[in-house]
């Protein structure tokens, strides 16, 4: 396994309390490394190797985040488990850890209460990328974030218009332009992986052979960071993306 | 020719199936024949008794006297005793006929049978009647039956050599048919043996009649060259992975060794750091490219099928694609069709496999040049077609730039992992579609065709 340390979102972390996280998986290397790579992205870890004590565990103590295996040993393998959390009324948010990569596997995942899914084998970087944008949707929406414009530094994005500013500059996008930024805006501050965006904005999954999103977000810097203005939209080496405020 | 041991034929289904003909047949033909032999004795003796009857009433109807010089004269007629009618007195004397004593008999007016011994020593059966008179006298009328009964004889022994014969040659033509199955299976197995061995280019013998045993050997031929592309294509997986593997790895190590070497300050360890998991990222890209594939071949992902539009797939590969072909200064064209564009299929993946093939088809072709993506439709059919100006594909490897990891010597210094095009074969193969690379001067055009669906 690959594991990468994210050194971003570091100052995010400190304004919020720590996110407790619950690890249902039965592979004790696996297990150790996302013990290690959660700890180091600042979450706080609780590791459990089969879905009946991970099911007893997500019911008697309260968790930010679930990280289930598809497939664990014992009766309650992980859509087993997911559906019994579900009917006991937990919506903790769920990521699914899965070797099954197929379509109708995921839909099956997601179907059964799940809020996101990756296939293993994995790089660390999208996992906690993942995670903190389900933390992030969990979280109750602000003031800010239910008014119909978001609003990062001098970057405006009227969501009802579709319609982008960048102080007193109109920028004019392409839909999908338009989709991306958005998406991005509204995981602002956070890192945004290729397979993520690739997932929200194109509808289908991420096959990761091609530079085609770096093309798409290289538009879209051009467009949003003109000549005058600072950077907002950066990239973060083997990782993604991540659009914050320049100041 | 082979040798066939007899001990072996009774195992064949050939000679199995000719001796349950052989039986049911015979079987048959022993009813058939015993009811025309039944019936045959039965109309005979039924045509003698009737006669008897006949005379028997005759006779009662003549006066006594009469009757007994008619007697007399009909047996100095009939020398032979052919019919041997005799008059016996009460007390069983006889008073005229050949007979010189009474037969014993069950009853008056009922027909029996006898053996005369004549007085020249030949036994005859006779079949008789004996009547009592109303004078008091005894009057047996009788018939030789030694004509129905040589007759009945030869419709016997007819039966007899007739079943005999049926059953030897019955018997011969299994042991013949088993024989020859035995030796076709005996083809067939050595066949399979050497082909067991090793030689998975051997196939098994058809006589082109399309037979059972031919219709089988036909589907096990089938199954042989998919088993070969298989082996080959599995062997030349080993031997790629072998190849491509080898080379990230022994630059991965020898990168982390160098810096285990050398004293590097901070800034030189990060980027031997950076370094080295880039080469493990494009390792794991291969190996979950691998992956991948694997689980397209061996899903059952049909079930998942629905309803796609080509277009809608095209539009959506070409809008992403746009951007990458743009700062190359190429042009991607897209010409949508405008019958039925639907099939039955995955989106997900024949998605990927349309990305995979303009990625190709943009990798491969120098700057500037065109790349057209064309869906088109008939009646029956709906493809995709995606063609470039690059170098294209010699025809000798058009067949091989499907097969896993594999990478043409002039695209050894492209960037990619030679699965692009594995990966589309899969699904292409997955969704019953063609797939076809061919020439088109310049460039090279790949056809992905499957079967329309209406909606």
């Amino acid at each position: 396994m690959i594991y990468i340390g994210l050194l971003i979102s570091s100052q995010e972390l400190s304004a919020t309390p720590m996110t407790h996280v619950l690890v249902i998986e039965d592979d004790p290397v696996t297990s150790r490394e996302i013990e290690a790579a959660l700890q180091d992205h600042g979450f706080d870890v609780t590791l459990v190797n089969n879905g009946r004590e991970g099911l007893l565990a997500a019911i008697s103590d309260t968790f930010d985040i679930i990280v289930l295996d598809r497939m664990l040993p014992g009766a309650l393998d992980g859509l087993g488990m997911l559906t019994a959390l579900r009917a006991s009324g937990i919506t903790t948010p769920v990521l699914i850890l899965s070797a099954l990569s197929a379509l109708d596997e995921r839909v099956r995942g997601l179907r059964a209460g799940g809020d996101d899914y990756l296939t293993k084998p994995f790089e660390f970087i999208e996992l906690t990328a993942r995670l903190d944008a389900l933390n992030r949707r969990r979280a109750p929406p602000s003031a800010a974030n239910r008014d119909s414009r978001l609003r990062i530094g001098n970057l405006e994005i009227d969501l009802l218009r579709r319609s982008v500013r960048r102080g007193e500059r109109q920028i004019d996008l392409l839909p999908r332009e338009y989709a991306l930024l958005e998406y991005l805006a509204q995981h602002a501050g956070q890192v945004v992986t290729r397979t993520m965006l690739f997932e929200a904005v194109w509808n289908y999954s991420y096959d990761d052979r091609t530079n085609v999103i770096d093309v798409h977000i290289g538009r879209l810097r051009h467009k949003i960071d003109g000549e005058g203005d600072s950077p907002m939209l950066q990239t973060i080496r083997g990782a993604g993306y991540v659009l914050r405020s320049p100041e | 020719m082979s040798y066939v041991r007899l001990s072996e034929i009774p195992r064949t289904i050939s000679f199995r199936t000719a001796l349950m003909f052989l039986a049911l047949f015979g079987c048959s033909f022993f009813a058939l024949f015993g009811y025309i032999y039944w019936q045959t004795t039965g109309y005979l003796i039924s045509e003698v008794d009737t006669a008897l009857h006949r005379e028997v009433d005759r006779q009662n109807a003549q006066e006594p006297a009469l009757r007994r010089t008619e007697i007399l004269k009909h047996t100095e007629q009939d020398p032979e005793g052919r019919l041997p009618y005799t008059l016996f007195d009460s007390a069983g004397t006889t008073i005229a006929g050949a007979l010189s004593t009474l037969p014993t008999f069950s009853a008056y007016d009922k027909p029996a049978e006898f053996f005369w011994d004549k007085a020249n020593g030949h036994d005859r059966p006779i079949r008789y009647l004996v009547h009592k008179l109303d004078d008091g006298s005894t009057l047996l009328i009788g018939q030789d039956i030694h004509d129905i009964r040589e007759f009945d004889e030869l419709l016997v022994n007819a039966l007899v050599s007739g079943g005999s014969l049926l059953i030897v040659v019955g018997l011969l033509g299994a042991i013949a048919l088993g024989v020859s199955a035995r030796r076709r299976l005996d083809v067939l197995s050595r066949s399979i043996k050497i082909i067991v061995e090793g030689d998975l280019s051997g196939r098994l013998p058809t006589r082109g009649n399309n037979d059972d045993i031919d219709r089988i050997a036909g589907v096990v031929n089938g199954m042989l060259d998919a088993l070969e592309r298989l082996m080959s294509e599995v062997k030349g997986v080993c031997d790629d992975i072998a190849h491509d593997l080898r080379t990230p790895l022994t630059r991965l190590i020898a990168g982390l060794e160098r810096a285990q070497r050398r004293n590097l300050t901070q800034k030189e360890y990060a980027s031997a750091i950076d370094t080295a998991i880039e080469d493990a990222k494009g390792l794991m890209q291969t190996f979950r490219a691998l992956l991948r594939i694997s689980e397209i071949e061996g899903s059952a992902r049909r079930s998942n099928f629905t309803l796609v539009g080509f277009n809608q797939i095209c539009a959506d590969a070409v809008e992403l694609f746009e951007p990458l072909a743009d700062e190359r200064g190429m042009n991607l064209e897209f010409k949508p069709c405008e019958g039925v564009d639907t099939v039955m299929g995955d989106s997900q993946l024949l998605f990927d496999a349309v990305c995979n093939l303009i990625d190709n088809a943009i990798k491969f072709s120098p700057d500037g040049s065109d790349v057209e993506v064309t869906v088109s439709a008939d009646s029956n059919n709906c493809g995709i077609s995606i063609r470039d100006h690059g170098p294209g594909i010699p025809e000798e490897e058009r067949e091989a730039v499907f097969r896993r990891l594999y990478r043409s010597e002039s695209s050894r210094h492209t960037p990619g992992n030679g699965l692009g095009l594995s990966m589309v074969s899969a699904v292409a193969r997955l969704h019953d579609m063609s797939l076809q690379v061919h020439d088109a001067r310049p460039g090279c055009r790949v056809d992905l065709i499957g079967k329309a669906q209406n909606a």
